[in-house]
């Protein structure tokens, strides 16, 4: 620190944080150029290998002898089926019959490899996990000419000293000039994180290059700004306290944020049989304009979106008055065995809800179910419960509400246990009702307490899978699917459509977004002051 | 930090450690087997392991450790494991039908290589040909699972063998809280019984999805005859229901598989029978086979001797274990020689059963057919839709989920 008293002193700090800020760029334009490297290199190593396949492959069609580096090879004949089997068949290699007591070991690669030619066309590919083997086949006359090759060096090194020389570069350049002055500092950083960019074209194209100058850029003008030094100066002040979120904010990265955006890329994608190919908006759009369906059609999403919206409503309705209204019983003084009644109500929500799913879908069977033997007992028509929307639906309703209503009641208890009793007491004294008391005392003290718990009750059963999916299935034919069943349908029931299921799930996404930010609005609005 | 190496350290250990009998050169074989049939397969292998042990020629090894994975969990961690390198060499998946997602995701190793003639016909042709996809074989096939027709003896002395016979016996014996029937007929392997005997398929020659042809229709016409209004199979009915309402004597007659036996109590007295014949084609009921297979990873490290460890899994002694000790529906030829397997009458029945079956298609394509058809049966036999126009619909959803964007 006194260091910086002398002018020499001053021009060697300013060298150190340009070099910080240097650190940090150049770390980012190295993970760019070594990623634009490594793909560059399996792609030039793939193509220089398949095509050496290949052309082995083609040698052995002409009827030449390969020698460098064939591993195991030549022309093997068409099939000769068996007679009882269509799936099994003798081939031969260069006369020799494929397979049998002793065989070489590459006789089954071969023999696979005419198979599969036989059936899609002429192939090459690595013929195990670490790429050193290739293999190539291409129908030839008299049969498939197979080629098992040798990959004869690896795949290119990295060049250390070329990055290690241009990081060098890079510091020396950053380093003079922020000894220069405030302007050549923020130039030396530009050019010195900029140095990688080279190497980037070259490997990974103009794109990877560009992407290398905006990261030197961005360094540099935070630089200017002094981002960089306050952050690292915040950094230093909270270093324990980072130190120990680092681990948490690791896996919050791995387990939340990558999967995120994975699924949010995912919705640019179809994927059919295992090929993925980049679709643009194309999944939103089919989504979004109800995929040419009626809208009376279970499987438009406005028609899903209506059901859901309901759906929700429904139940937090019935969760908030269900729930208000035992809490406001449950805090009588006249109630014996308060204890007991809340320990029971609770019941329901310690119970895991899959498991009272599946009571409740048992219960609602038409013919041997608790809810029509109750109804048959009362002299009323048996209800086929699953086969209308509106029916299915109550039922999905019934179970949710027996789930849900717990959380409510919960939160209200809490909340009516710390309203003063002297407030009610006084109003009492001046004549005001029972109803008065609640409208004007109760209410105004729940509000705040329960308009989150009503937000989040929201999200939730907005996402409900386990009751719709277990407890109605979604019949009649889909009808009572929610948004979330339906994006489940999509990726696991109707051909794995994993592209659209993520598009639901983004939609899914977007909507409930869109309601925890009004919902904090209105809590925020609604706080006490 | 370093405690915290040291338990990731051990945990990885640990994990490892879950292979049992690590040995290097141990075929690494995944089942999902429990009960009888975990006993019967740990027996063939410990017999397989001893010989190998002791150096009978015919018992060339390598040696075989199972492990056991949880019948739910089998098909996912094969998808993510295989794939990885972290999987096994072989496995055992109690079904066919996901063979052409396999091939499609290069899970499994085609092993026709392998595979003579003389080997084949050690099996029951449908079953070793029910482990083939575009014309490659890529397993050797251990049992195969169909319903067969269960009755009380109590209140049926013969098995009916037409339908005809099946719903003048049903009218008798409905009534009163009682059923003549229980099958789960709004699913579409309960039904496929039905759809074959009317001559119905689900693909077309070409492999394109045709449902709703006529004898499609006539044969859910049938099931809403069982199944609706004044019929003789319970309404609302699903799977679960079928052991209970056997098993309480409600229904004197079930359509259900194997399994239905360890559901049962001791004393139902009941017996096996082939499914009756569709009187309207003369053809047998046909239901849904799945046969049940070992299949290579394509990453095996050593290929020749998981094929020789496949075998012996496959392989005559393990098949008559396994029928004698779990009383599975082995495809070995040569068990049935044995007199008390030859004898039993389930296996006789299933066996019977098997013979006149479908094998499930294997292509990716039917996994989109389930919940459309199935849906379709609901409405069919529970709200008496027109099973024309309700088959048509769902093929038109079949076709739009194959098709769309």
């Amino acid at each position: 620190m006194s260091a910086a008293a002398t002018p020499g002193g001053a021009a060697r700090a300013a060298r150190r944080s340009a070099l910080g800020a240097y650190a940090v760029t150049a770390a980012l334009a190295l993970a760019i150029a070594l990623g634009s490297f490594v793909l560059h290199r399996n792609r030039s190593y793939r193509e220089r290998e398949h095509a050496r396949a290949r052309a082995a492959a083609e040698a052995i069609a002409r009827g030449e002898r390969p020698a460098a580096h064939l591993v195991a090879g030549g022309l093997v004949s068409a099939a000769q089926p068996s007679a009882r089997y269509p799936f099994l068949r003798r081939r031969l290699v260069d006369g020799r019959p494929l397979g049998g007591p002793g065989a070489p070991p590459g006789d089954k690669i071969l023999y696979d490899a005419a198979q599969r030619a036989e059936r899609e066309g002429a192939q090459v590919r690595f013929a195990d996990p670490d790429g050193a083997l290739v293999l190539a086949a291409r129908p030839a006359e008299g049969g498939v000419a197979v080629a098992l090759v040798e990959a004869p060096g690896g795949p290119a090194g990295l060049p250390v000293g070329l990055l290690a020389g241009l990081l060098l570069l890079g510091a020396l350049v950053a380093a003079g000039g922020a000894a220069a002055g405030p302007a050549p500092r923020a130039l030396g950083l530009a050019i010195g994180g900029g140095a990688l960019a080279a190497p980037s074209a070259l490997w990974g194209g103009p794109a990877a290059a560009a992407l290398v100058a905006a990261v030197a850029l961005a360094g540099a003008a935070a630089d200017r700004l002094g981002l960089l030094a306050r952050a690292g100066a915040e950094l230093r002040r909270q270093r324990i306290a980072y130190g120990f979120l680092a681990p948490a904010g690791l896996a919050m990265l791995v387990l939340v944020a990558v999967p995120l955006v994975v699924g949010l890329a995912l919705g640019f994608y179809n994927h059919r049989h295992g090929t993925w190919t980049f679709v643009g908006l194309d999944n939103f759009v089919h989504i979004l304009s109800g995929g040419g369906r009626a809208l009376s059609d279970p499987l438009n999403f406005y028609f899903t979106l209506g059901v859901t919206v309901l759906w929700t409503a429904a139940n937090v309705l019935l969760h908030l008055a269900i729930g208000v209204a035992l809490a406001l019983v449950l805090r009588q003084s006249w109630l014996g065995g308060r204890g007991v009644y809340r320990v029971l109500f609770i019941l329901p929500w310690a119970i895991p809800n899959y498991i009272t799913a599946l009571i409740w879908n048992g219960m609602f069977q038409s013919e041997y179910g608790a809810v029509n033997g109750i109804l048959s007992a009362l002299g009323l028509d048996r209800v086929s419960w699953f086969s209308e929307l509106a029916t299915a639906f109550t039922a999905n309703v019934c179970a949710n509400t027996w789930l849900g209503f717990p959380f409510m009641m919960v939160v209200a208890l809490g909340v009516l246990e710390s309203i003063p009793r002297d407030m009610h007491e006084a109003a009492e004294v001046d004549g005001a009702s029972a109803w008065q008391r609640f409208v004007h005392i109760t209410l105004p003290h729940l509000r705040p307490a329960l308009a989150p718990a009503v937000a989040l009750g929201a999200i939730w059963t907005f996402n409900m899978f386990n009751v719709i999916y277990l407890v109605s299935g979604g019949a009649p034919g889909g009808a009572s699917d929610i948004l979330v069943t339906e994006a489940y349908r999509w990726a696991f029931e109707r051909g794995e459509r994993y592209g659209l299921a993520a598009a639901y799930a983004t939609i899914i996404f977007l909507i409930l977004l869109v309601w925890t930010v009004l919902g904090t609005r209105v809590t925020r609005r609604e706080a006490p002051p | 930090m370093k405690i915290a190496v040291a338990a990731l350290a051990a945990a990885l250990a640990l994990g490892g450690a879950c292979t049992p009998e690590a040995d290097d050169r141990a075929v690494v074989v995944w089942h999902s087997y429990a009960g009888d049939e975990r006993a019967a397969l740990e027996e063939v292998v410990a017999g397989w392991n001893r010989r190998v042990a002791a150096g009978d020629a015919d018992a060339p090894g390598p040696r075989i450790a199972l492990v056991s994975v949880p019948h739910e969990a089998l098909s996912d961690k094969l998808t993510s494991a295989i794939p990885n390198g972290n999987g096994p060499d072989l496995f055992i998946y109690p079904g066919h039908d996901r063979i052409g997602d396999w091939v499609a995701g290069g899970l499994i190793e085609p092993v026709e290589y392998f595979v003579s003639e003389a080997l084949a016909d050690r099996f029951a042709y449908d079953a070793i040909a029910a482990m083939a996809y575009q014309g490659s074989l890529y397993g050797l096939p251990l049992a195969v699972k169909s319903v067969a027709l269960y009755y009380r003896t109590d209140r049926i002395e013969r098995p009916p063998a037409t339908t005809d016979e099946l719903i003048a016996l049903g009218r008798r014996l409905t009534g009163g809280g009682r059923f003549a029937l229980v099958y789960d007929n709004a699913d579409l392997y309960g039904h496929a019984a039905w759809l074959h005997g009317f001559g119905g398929r689900l693909f077309d020659e070409r492999g394109r999805v045709r449902i709703a042809g006529p004898e499609a229709v006539a044969a859910a016409r049938f099931a809403a005859e069982l199944g609706g209004p004044g019929g003789i199979v319970p309404p609302g009915m699903t799977g679960q229901m079928v052991s209970t309402l056997f098993n309480e004597g409600v229904a004197a007659m079930a359509i259900s598989g194997p399994w239905l036996l360890a559901e049962l109590d001791d004393g139902v007295p009941l017996a096996i029978a082939p499914l009756p014949v569709v009187s309207a084609t003369g053809r047998p009921a046909a239901p849904f086979f799945g046969a049940e297979g070992v299949y290579m990873s394509s990453r095996a490290r050593d290929k020749d001797g998981a094929f020789r460890a496949m075998a012996a899994l496959a392989g005559d002694a393990s098949a008559i274990a396994r029928a004698r000790r779990a009383r599975q529906v082995v495809p070995n030829l040569a068990a049935y020689r044995e007199p008390d397997i030859g004898s039993d009458p389930v296996l006789a029945a299933f066996k019977a059963q098997a013979e006149r079956s479908v094998p499930m298609p294997a292509t990716p394509a039917m996994r989109v057919v389930w919940t459309p058809y199935e849906t379709a049966l609901q409405k069919i036999i529970g709200q008496g839709a027109d099973p024309a126009g309700a088959l048509a619909a769902a093929e038109r959803e079949i076709l739009g989920y194959l098709e769309d964007p």
